[in-house]
């Protein structure tokens, strides 16, 4: 073998060889071996008791050629989000010290792309294995081997297409005049495909708007039938071919769309290689400079950046030199959520989308705000769910700097809360900018709120529970952080779609905690309500807020024993624990 | 190997004069710490008064960042007791926390947070009382004026490192901890450091400055504290330390350093 791929091959090798076995080491620890023991069971549980999709509704659907272009659509705009914000880092970056060892050594810049692409395989091999078994409980049989087969395709083919157009931005970015005549080809391509799909989706909608008279069901299968017309489905071709194989349920079905999907992979793996050549050599190291840059001006959250193009700050709130000292940490980390994720930015966004929504739909029909405030429901679900572990401005964040905590004149408990707190009050701002859907509804007619069910303490019983529900989450996650800090990614980089099956895992696992916790506050507020409507309390609907308010004060004194304990921890917790640099 | 190199500490402190006082700013009294088997620290003693510079040397690997640590509350001693100010750090460490400032030798900062919103974080946290009048003079000794709105990826190693020295300045410390505080600064940013630590020392803070730069050392320590393998194998004044070892007699702080800390040298000579 040439020397430099069997050097890339033994820095890789041993690098995961000892990562495995600090990881076992770590396992020695009684806290490590309770997680590993829980971890394999929730992982036998969620992967393979829990897991019988593809025999299941999902196989049906499958077969039916309809998950395909929804799927494509959203692959496209997750590829739109690459081209038009930037890849995240881990796209592009190299680690510090790959830089200093491998950019000045003998290694041509193809080596190192190719180096790039084959360590991105570990996190694709992990997501195909996980997605594998979640779509085909069972694994062994030849379906399975085949859908693995197909998912490994889609998930390297996106790989290289994110790494493409990063390295594209990055050389526009980089290269001024030069380097945007050479990223003129592929924009126009990415533009036009995306063009063409928005195309058909709005030559149909007259027929989407009589759709959404008829409910949800209705008009997802009208999308479908938009974006299976000839313009549409000819611009998600590629995605299409990549797809296909995935939800192809017999072998012929399957033996005749790999090939196809192969040769998108092939030609992405060609792009990519080109692309390395036909900028000049420093291409690689301008990308890396970029991403170095990206890194320290935004994080991978959003698309946030530190200074305005006039160099402006984001403002936050100014601080108080007095006081009490933990709303120092708490500022700190809006502060970071806020210039750091772009925050507020975000939300501006958010919310003006979601009053120019619920106008547009409200006048498109009269059971569109139905509609709408279903959407809106399941998107405020998400946010709850997920928005944790999207928003890490807390101990995550700041376990890199142990050593600046450890020195705080604060007990660890203080500290903990502290951290907490920040991201809950920001979460909870986001979720409860989801308000502003019922405000629009009781402006534009009363009755429209009325009618949805939607009710003033219901309402406000949600208002007083979101916060406290994110306290729980949060607490949650910083728990993971602290208690398992070898085991977490701490930092808010994002990482990309390879680790998609990983971070489903992850939730499942936070969620199923906080299932647990939730089972006695969530007794007692529906204890509370069925009491007042048994004995016609004269509470009438006002026993949900009632109901609600004893439920987040049962949480509240779930959450403050353990945030006391996560305070002993934190003071226990060792710099080499976090690997935090002193 | 250890065991009777411990054995020889402990009979060195019992003649070495060391003597805990109720005066002094930062007492050590038999500090060690382990990672699993390996000893880190080993039976380290020492006392700093108001006003002394302790300069903390010894070759890479001997300890001094781990005792640094573990005296600004980072790190659990695994045996032994660290007081500062008379308060004990395992017992009250939010008010021994208090009374310090510890400066590690790579700059830890938040990236979201402007110069001036970092000495406002800090005063806030440490309820600092005449904080707004004191953070402008800070940044001008230091000479961040011109980037007090300047976030820390856009400052250079030497801005960071004057950064996190003036938020360790601002609660005027009893006790302030600098690991290798020279770092990345120009030779103007250099003499002002050796001003300002002087400075300080002069109004009654316990310095201790851990370095290899044993000009500096030299220059601004009242003190020595020689360790090696986790042991003290000198404590003292200059004269002190020559004073034990008369064959140093007469050689730079560079020889006495290397004789102290080769592999025939013994533990410990102290004062």
């Amino acid at each position: 073998m040439p020397a430099v791929p069997s050097a890339l091959l033994f820095l890789y090798q041993r690098s995961l060889i000892n990562r495995v076995r600090a990881q076992l080491a770590r396992a020695r620890s009684p806290r490590y071996i309770v997680a590993v023991i829980l971890g394999v069971l929730y992982l036998w549980w969620a992967l393979f008791r829990n897991a019988r999709l593809g025999a299941g509704p999902f196989g049906t659907l499958a077969g039916s050629a309809t998950l395909v272009p929804l799927f494509g659509s959203l692959t496209l705009v997750i590829a739109a989000r690459w081209w038009l914000f930037g890849s995240d880092r881990g796209a592009l970056a190299f680690a510090p010290a790959e830089v200093q060892f491998l950019f000045p050594a003998p290694v041509s810049r193809r080596t190192l792309v190719h180096a790039k692409l084959v360590r991105s395989q570990l996190a694709i091999l992990l997501n195909t294995l996980i997605w594998s078994v979640l779509l085909r409980g069972g694994g062994g049989s030849a379906i399975s081997w085949r859908r693995g087969l197909a998912l490994w395709v889609v998930f390297s083919t996106l790989s290289l297409h994110r790494l493409g157009a990063s390295m594209v931005r990055a050389n526009a970015l980089e290269h001024e005049h030069a380097g945007r005549r050479r990223s003129v080809l592929p924009l126009v391509v990415f533009v036009a495909l995306l063009g063409a799909v928005a195309f058909g989706v709005l030559s149909q909608w007259p027929a989407l708007r009589i759709a959404m008279q008829d409910g949800i069901g209705a008009l997802s299968t009208a999308v479908i039938h938009a974006l299976q017309q000839p313009v549409p489905s000819f611009a998600l071709w590629p995605v299409r071919a990549l797809l296909t194989p995935v939800f192809a349920l017999n072998a012929a079905d399957w033996f005749s769309a790999i090939p196809v999907a192969m040769a998108v992979l092939l030609l992405h793996y060609l792009w990519v290689v080109r692309l390395d050549t036909a900028f000049e050599e420093a291409a690689l190291e301008a990308t890396q400079h970029r991403a170095e840059r990206l890194s320290r001006v935004r994080t991978a959250q959003g698309f946030g950046k530190t200074r305005s193009r006039t160099g402006r700050l984001a403002r936050i709130p100014s601080l108080s030199l007095t006081g009490r000292p933990e709303v120092a940490i708490a500022w700190k980390n809006v502060a970071a959520a806020m210039r750091g994720g772009s925050w507020r930015t975000q939300l501006i966004i958010f919310t003006g989308g979601l009053i120019i929504l619920a106008v547009a739909t409200r006048s498109s029909s009269a059971h569109a705000g139905d509609v709408f405030l279903g959407v809106t429901v399941g998107w405020g679900a998400m946010l709850l769910f997920l928005g944790p572990l999207w928003m890490r401005f807390d101990l995550r964040l700041d376990l890199q700097r142990l050593s600046i905590l450890k020195t705080m004149p604060l007990s660890g408990a203080r500290i903990v809360a502290a951290e907490i707190a920040g991201v809950t009050f920001l979460h909870s701002i986001t979720v409860w900018s989801l308000m502003v859907v019922p405000g629009v509804m009781i402006v534009q007619d009363p009755e429209l709120l009325r009618s949805s069910g939607a009710t003033l303490p219901m309402l406000l019983g949600i208002v007083i529970a979101v916060p406290t529900f994110n306290a729980l989450m949060f607490t949650v996650q910083n728990a993971a952080a602290l208690l398992f800090p070898a085991w977490v990614r701490l930092g808010t980089d994002a990482r990309g779609f390879e680790t998609m099956g990983q971070k489903l895992l992850t939730m499942g696992a936070t969620s199923l905690v906080a299932a647990v916790a939730l089972v006695f506050p969530c007794g007692i507020g529906v204890l509370t309500v069925w009491l007042s409507s048994v004995f016609d309390s004269p509470l009438g609907t006002w026993s949900i807020l009632v109901g609600a308010v004893l439920a987040c004060i049962v949480l509240a004194f779930e959450i403050w024993p353990v945030i006391l304990w996560l305070g002993t921890v934190f003071d226990r917790t060792d710099l080499n624990d976090v690997g935090a640099p002193a | 190997m250890w065991a009777n190199a411990a054995r020889a500490n402990a009979a060195h402190e019992r003649g070495s004069g060391i003597r805990m006082t109720g005066s002094a700013v930062i007492e050590v009294e038999n500090y060690s710490k382990l990672y699993g088997d390996m000893v880190a620290v080993q039976s380290l003693s020492f006392v700093v008064q108001p006003g002394d510079v302790l300069g903390l040397v010894g070759p890479n690997g001997a300890g001094k960042t781990t005792t640094l640590r573990a005296m600004a509350g980072i790190l659990q001693p695994t045996s032994g007791t660290i007081r500062i100010g008379g308060i004990d750090l395992a017992v009250d460490p939010v008010a021994a926390k208090g009374k310090l400032a510890f400066i590690p030798d790579e700059p830890q900062l938040f990236d979201y947070l402007t110069v001036t919103e970092h000495l406002q974080f800090v005063a806030r946290l440490y309820g600092v009382p005449d904080a707004a009048p004191r953070i402008p003079v800070l940044l001008e000794e230091l000479e961040l004026t011109a980037k007090r709105d300047a976030l820390p990826p856009e400052l250079s190693r030497g801005m960071k490192q004057k950064l996190a020295i003036a938020c360790g300045l601002l609660h005027s410390p009893s006790a302030l901890l600098l690991d290798e505080p020279l770092t990345g600064l120009d030779p103007v940013g250099i003499r002002r450091m050796k001003e300002t630590i002087a400075a300080r020392a002069r109004e009654g803070t316990a310095v201790i400055l851990s370095s290899h730069l044993l000009h500096l050392v030299e220059e601004l320590c009242t003190r020595l504290l020689v360790i090696r393998r986790g042991q003290r194998v000198a404590f003292g004044t200059i004269a002190d330390i020559v004073a034990d070892r008369p064959e140093l007699s007469g050689r730079s702080l560079e020889e006495v350093f290397l004789a102290l800390t080769g592999d025939d040298a013994e533990p410990s000579i102290a004062r």
